[in-house]
């Protein structure tokens, strides 16, 4: 390239040399000069100085073809030539230098910025490793594999495209993680490896190893990659720290609320599996007991006491049933479009006996479209509402059954005239095993709203609570009218 | 009463628990009790025994209800009852469809049981065919095709008229949704349960008191219609 331009320069002068003197066609050669060292670098620039000066003196100065110089003035040319061209060289590979530093700079911060940029929306640690594949193999061009330490051992973090290791790269994996420091391609340790490995660190601790592969044939990485990777990696590690931590505190969270739920399910259960049978035996060991004389309306009420509580204790494990059910993902929905009115009679027939005298208004709007729902869950939800409604209301209090479209979807209203529900609860009742706490007479399991909503739920529907302003709590089920189906 | 007059029940269930406390009810209540623990027993107990009624289980360990059901309407009209469990709905109305004349789900009171076991075998002794049905206000005449409520007639449509009828002759009995939508509307109708909804709500309106709480027509849910007997 030196000699190419400098030929250029001298061809030129060649022809220029009749119209102009000599010490003018000097600039011409300055010129190449300062080419060479704009676009080829210092090396370059020197050579073609030097070059410049040999064939400027052959070529140009009389005599020409010949390094012979005739005037000692052209000695002064020739050195200024070479001093302009060393200066001007130097200058221009200073710059470059720079320009190139400032290049590197901003790659770095702009590869440092995407990667924070992603770590900050990543919450899981899946999505972080991630972030921190694709962010440090686009940046570096290389393929990036992670290994979390996860009780104490190494592990592969999996990933859709894993390739395999082989032996001697899983051995430079536990040297980085067992002393700490970079091996790998290029580096002291395990400098033939096919790739470079660092570890995975924060100034508290080690959280595991990375390593980049070139993605065709093994290529080290320069000095400013390696700076790079360090800065990335210094930048995973906190944000894998951080989620690490999180999830410790969301593992212990979850432990202490599943213990809470077992606690409470252990109690619920054992008081409300117990209080009938131990009902139940009673009555039956009373009745059976020759001795105690019983009059004919005694026994009729000890065996109605037996009927009743061994009723509730069907509705108890039907209701552990469902929720077990809902749970498992077993329950299954057969929606079809049905006559609420239906739903509602029929759920007030299952409820039978259980309404005693109370007073049941039914207000069905007048052609109200039929529900796409599934008839004997719907049933269910509302018997256990209502069942709710009876329990927690004066045994004279009316209950009112409301049914009405409203915007695309059929409502269902269950009001009653009872205590309410405290604000603070409207949404926990929902919880399972969770009761309002005021009447402790009432009992319960407080599953029946936590499997009415889940059934909803599975319809597409949607269940809540509210007060009635005169008092009393309300319970509103909506799901999807027919024709919206 | 003498023994050879008594009803012979056939008892199929795989829980001793249960047929333990149903052979004294049913003795007590004049019938004559045997047992069967499997299908297949129950397949031949029905051939040698002769029952006047089965009590099938679902729940048995060989051979599903429907099949059992199946392989006994292959040669007999037996009255055939139900006892299921809750998770067995789809095994229970398949077993109805396939000809099982009622269900009824565990667990139960044992006046539901006789009540429905009498209803049952009434059917069975004389097939109703009578011109006229009366159930508290409602008269149904199938001669002159006249409903009336309280001495009022009732306007139906022709096809409201069927499906009463179609109850009214199986009163007491459940009827699948299958049963009455092939029974009214014809073959091919069988998964229009819409059709069945909507006539039984018009129906209900104009029969019932309160259609919120009706009376008459009593919905199974997810079963089917039982006119109540």
């Amino acid at each position: 390239m030196s000699l190419e331009l400098v030929a250029t320069g001298t061809g030129l002068s060649v022809f220029l040399k009749q119209y102009l003197s000599p010490t003018n066609l000097v600039m011409i050669y300055l010129l190449t000069v300062v080419i060479a060292a704009g676009y080829l670098g210092r090396g370059p620039a020197i050579l073609t100085s030097l070059l410049g000066v040999l064939s400027f003196d052959f070529f140009i100065i009389p005599p020409a073809m010949s390094v012979a110089v005739a005037d000692t003035e052209y000695v002064l040319t020739f050195i200024s030539l070479l001093a302009v061209g060393l200066l001007i060289s130097t200058l221009m590979a200073q710059q470059r230098e720079q320009l190139e530093a400032i290049r590197l700079y901003e790659g770095e911060t702009s590869a440092l910025y995407a990667l924070s940029r992603d770590l900050a929306v990543a919450e899981e640690i899946a999505a972080i490793v991630l972030a921190i594949v694709t962010n440090v193999g686009h940046t570096l061009a290389r393929d990036v594999v992670v290994f979390l330490a996860e009780d104490g051992a190494l592990r592969r973090f999996p990933l859709d495209d894993t390739v395999p290791l082989d032996v001697q790269e899983r051995a430079v994996v536990e040297w980085v993680w067992t002393t700490r420091r970079p091996a790998g391609l290029g580096a002291e340790q395990y400098g033939d490896a096919p790739g470079y490995y660092v570890p995975l660190k924060t100034a508290q601790r080690a959280l595991g190893v990375l390593g980049v592969r070139s993605r065709e044939e093994p290529e080290a990485l320069t000095a400013p990659q390696r700076r790079l990777l360090e800065a990335l990696v210094g930048q995973a590690a906190l944000a894998l720290e951080r989620a690490q931590l999180a999830e410790i505190t969301r593992r212990a969270q979850l432990l202490e609320a599943t213990e809470k739920l077992q606690a409470a399910l252990l109690n619920s259960i054992s008081h409300d599996l117990r209080t009938p049978l131990v009902t139940i035996t009673g009555a039956l060991t009373t009745l059976d007991d020759a001795e105690t004389a019983l009059n004919a309306q005694a026994r009729r009420a000890l065996i109605g006491t037996a009927r009743e509580e061994a009723e509730r204790l069907n509705r108890l494990v039907e209701n552990l049933l469902d929720m077990t059910r809902l749970e498992a993902g077993a329950l299954r929905i057969r929606q079809a479009p049905e006559d609420v009115q239906d739903v509602i009679g029929s759920a007030l027939e299952e409820l039978g006996p259980r309404l005693g005298q109370r007073p049941i208004r039914v207000d069905i709007a007048a052609n109200l479209p039929f529900a796409v729902l599934d008839f004997v869950l719907i049933v269910h939800v509302l018997v256990n509402i209502m069942d709710n409604a009876l329990k927690y209301s004066a045994p004279g209090a009316p209950i009112t059954v409301q049914a009405r479209a409203v915007a695309g979807e059929v409502e269902i209203r269950v009001i009653d005239q009872g205590i309410g529900i405290p604000p603070e609860d409207l949404l926990r009742i929902f919880d399972k095993f969770y009761r309002v706490q005021r009447p402790t007479h009432v009992s319960g399991t407080g599953l029946g709203l936590a499997i009415s909503k889940g059934i909803v739920e599975a319809h597409g529907g949607r269940i809540w609570a509210e007060n009635a302003p005169e008092g009393g709590a309300v319970i509103v089920l909506r799901l999807p009218q027919e024709h919206t189906l | 009463m003498e023994k050879k007059d008594k009803l012979r029940v056939l008892v199929v269930d795989d829980e001793r628990a249960i047929r333990r406390f149903l052979r004294p009810v049913l003795e007590a209540h004049q019938y004559t009790v045997m047992e069967a623990e499997t299908g297949a027993a129950a397949l031949t107990a029905a051939a040698t025994g002769h029952p006047d009624l089965i009590i099938l289980d679902l729940g048995l360990p060989d051979m599903e209800g429907t099949e059992v059901t199946r392989r006994l309407r292959e040669w007999t009209t037996v009255p055939i009852f139900i006892l299921s469990v809750r998770e067995q709905e789809n095994d229970k109305i398949a077993a109805l469809d396939a000809g099982a004349d009622d269900y009824l789900t565990k667990p139960f009171g044992m006046g539901e049981l006789l009540a429905r076991l009498r209803v049952a075998l009434r059917r069975r002794v004389q097939p109703d065919a009578r011109a006229r049905f009366e159930v508290g206000a409602l008269v149904v005449d199938f001669a002159r095709r006249l409903v009336t409520l309280d001495q009022h007639e009732v306007a139906l449509t022709p096809t409201e008229y069927d499906l009463l009828r179609v109850l009214v002759q199986n009163a007491g009995k459940v009827l699948t949704h299958h049963q009455l939508l092939r029974q009214v509307w014809g073959p091919g109708y069988e998964n229009e349960l819409h059709l069945l909804r909507v006539n039984v709500s018009n129906l209900r309106h104009k029969i019932e008191t309160n259609p919120s709480r009706p009376h008459y027509i009593v919905t199974e849910p997810g079963v089917g219609y039982r006119l109540r007997a």
